[in-house]
């Protein structure tokens, strides 16, 4: 039978509440540079292969293969663990661990929302960029006053998702031991042992924070909409 | 037809002459004395003896204790202190499930039933002991800083400001919380991670038992330990609390093994010849037992040294 201890969450929460704290920052930290990253990666990215830029899309969608194919905990795994080790002609690289936790979630997220990019930008009818160098704007002023508008925000719902995915990764950043929400709660469980306590604070925090993030881009998406949409 | 029988005859006596060679080279001694020797000790309780085998927490990255071989097969110390609970209760070395137990996952699977014990370099403190039950001593450790050869860290004393690493929740981890607050201490999930941490720099020091890290100094030349021993602290089996009749099967079975010098045949089996010696007096022999601190002495992990 499991023992029946006792379930504490106050006092759990008042002993311990400091490292968790300077972890939820820590999460809040990284998730706020990766997701920035991201989507700068994809607004970039994906309006090079929505308009077949010559190089810069074929290297895009090798990017986006490599990393949509491969799990995001072997991405971390190797930027920690693999880049340091000099192999044949390559140095070996040492990312100090904050450089690895932002840099890898943020190229995961960068992927995702390539395609995120990428699918909003091309369903913007043609006819409306026909019309936009027609009237006289040059490539890249046609994009910045119609396509990226328009595509923008055909693509802000999917990447609500994207965003979402990068705040909820930034969990198994514990595999490499950087201090972020999980990690410090999974050494606060290891030296107390109060497991029920602990992951019940995981769970509401998480929740809390997530929740919290969707609301304020569907609150960006809903001021950003198009008046006849409203 | 009668090439069929035939066929299938011969394929019967090859796979018995097959089986009796395995079983003979699994046992080391035949089957029956194991059984033999016990005599009038504590019966297996009845769980175990139902399902037929051991469920064990071992470790499968701390050499020479829990590993996992060449071949890959669980071995080392731990694990042959189970394959002989194993003949003991049920006449075969191989009647045991290995389940690979890093540091912090080693209470949990007894509180939740996932195995019968733990056997995997696990330190006694009292106040493990308030949450799961532990047998006798049977392995004397302490606790060794392993440095690269040219580190500044000559001691204890030098690891103000440097950066330690050690697993998460080990007693290590507690201890230098305590005593050590401004060191930069880096915990890992498993022993393999804090190792490839100090390997590729991201320590100063590898803060561990010493019989992993000798193992470690021994073969990466580029290392090696200081002088300093603290942390003297016995390993001991982890049972789940209230199961008295596993920890009086286990202590009996461990008092037969140290009586026969069992722990010395283990000791030669895993660790190199010139490291035997040195270990030996770690281990219950004949002439040699050791225990744990008594109860009125504070846990050693909440004492600083000086």
């Amino acid at each position: 039978m499991i023992l029946a201890v006792t379930y504490d969450l106050w006092s759990f929460v008042s002993e311990n509440w400091e490292p968790l704290l300077r972890g939820l920052g820590r999460t809040l930290l990284v998730s706020g540079i990766a997701i920035v990253g991201a989507f700068v990666i994809g607004a970039v990215l994906g309006a090079a292969r929505a308009h077949r830029v010559p190089v810069v899309s074929q290297l895009a969608a090798v990017y986006v293969e490599l990393v949509r194919n491969t799990p995001i905990l072997v991405q971390i795994f190797f930027l920690y663990f693999a880049l340091p080790q000099p192999i044949g002609p390559w140095p070996g690289v040492r990312l100090d661990v904050f450089t690895v936790a932002w840099l890898s979630v943020m190229i995961w997220g960068g992927a995702f929302n390539t395609e995120n990019f990428r699918a909003g930008f091309e369903a913007v009818p043609y006819r409306f960029r026909e019309a936009g160098l027609a009237l006289g704007f040059s490539k890249i002023a046609t994009f910045f006053n119609v396509t990226l508008p328009i595509g923008g925000r055909i693509a802000l719902p999917s990447s609500i998702n994207t965003y979402i995915a990068v705040l909820k990764n930034t969990a198994l950043l514990y595999v490499i031991s950087y201090e972020e929400l999980t990690t410090v709660a999974l050494q606060v469980n290891a030296l107390t042992l109060e497991t029920p306590e602990t992951f019940t604070v995981l769970a509401v925090v998480y929740l809390t924070l997530v929740w919290s993030l969707s609301i304020a881009i569907r609150q960006l998406e809903s001021h950003l909409a198009l008046p006849e949409e409203r | 037809m009668r090439k069929l029988i035939v066929v299938t005859v011969l394929a019967a006596v090859a796979a018995a002459v097959v089986t009796a060679f395995g079983v003979a080279a699994t046992s080391g001694s035949a089957p029956a004395s194991a059984v033999a020797e016990q005599g009038a000790l504590p019966t297996l309780p009845a769980e175990i003896r139902r399902r037929g085998r051991f469920l064990m927490g071992v470790k499968c990255d701390a050499p020479p204790f829990g590993y996992i071989n060449v071949r890959g097969e669980n071995a080392g110390f731990d694990v042959e202190i189970a394959r002989w609970f194993s003949r003991y209760a049920f006449g075969r070395p191989n009647r045991v499930s290995f389940v690979c137990t890093p540091t912090p996952a080693r209470e949990p699977s007894l509180t939740t039933g996932r195995v019968d014990m733990v056997i995997a370099t696990f330190t006694y403190t009292r106040d493990r002991d308030t949450r799961i039950d532990f047998s006798r001593a049977y392995y004397q450790a302490t606790g060794r800083l392993l440095v690269k050869n040219d580190s500044p860290i000559n001691s204890l004393a030098n690891l103000a400001g440097r950066t330690v690493v050690t697993t998460s929740g080990s007693i290590y981890d507690r201890w230098v919380r305590k005593c050590y607050p401004n060191t930069n201490l880096i915990v890992t999930d498993n022993f393999t991670n804090a190792a490839i941490a100090f390997n590729q720099g991201r320590a100063d020091t590898l803060m561990w038992d010493d019989t992993v890290l000798v193992g470690i100094a021994a073969a990466d030349r580029n290392t090696k330990l200081t002088n300093d021993k603290f942390l003297a602290l016995p390993y001991g089996i982890g049972i789940r609390q209230g199961n008295t009749a596993l920890v009086r099967w286990v202590n009996s079975r461990l008092e037969l093994m140290r009586k026969k010098d069992r722990f010395m045949t283990i000791l030669r089996n895993n660790v190199p010849a010139r490291f035997v010696s040195a270990f030996s007096r770690n281990i219950l022999r004949p002439r040699a037992i050791f225990g744990y601190a008594p109860a009125s002495a504070p846990a050693a992990e909440t004492v600083c040294l000086s």
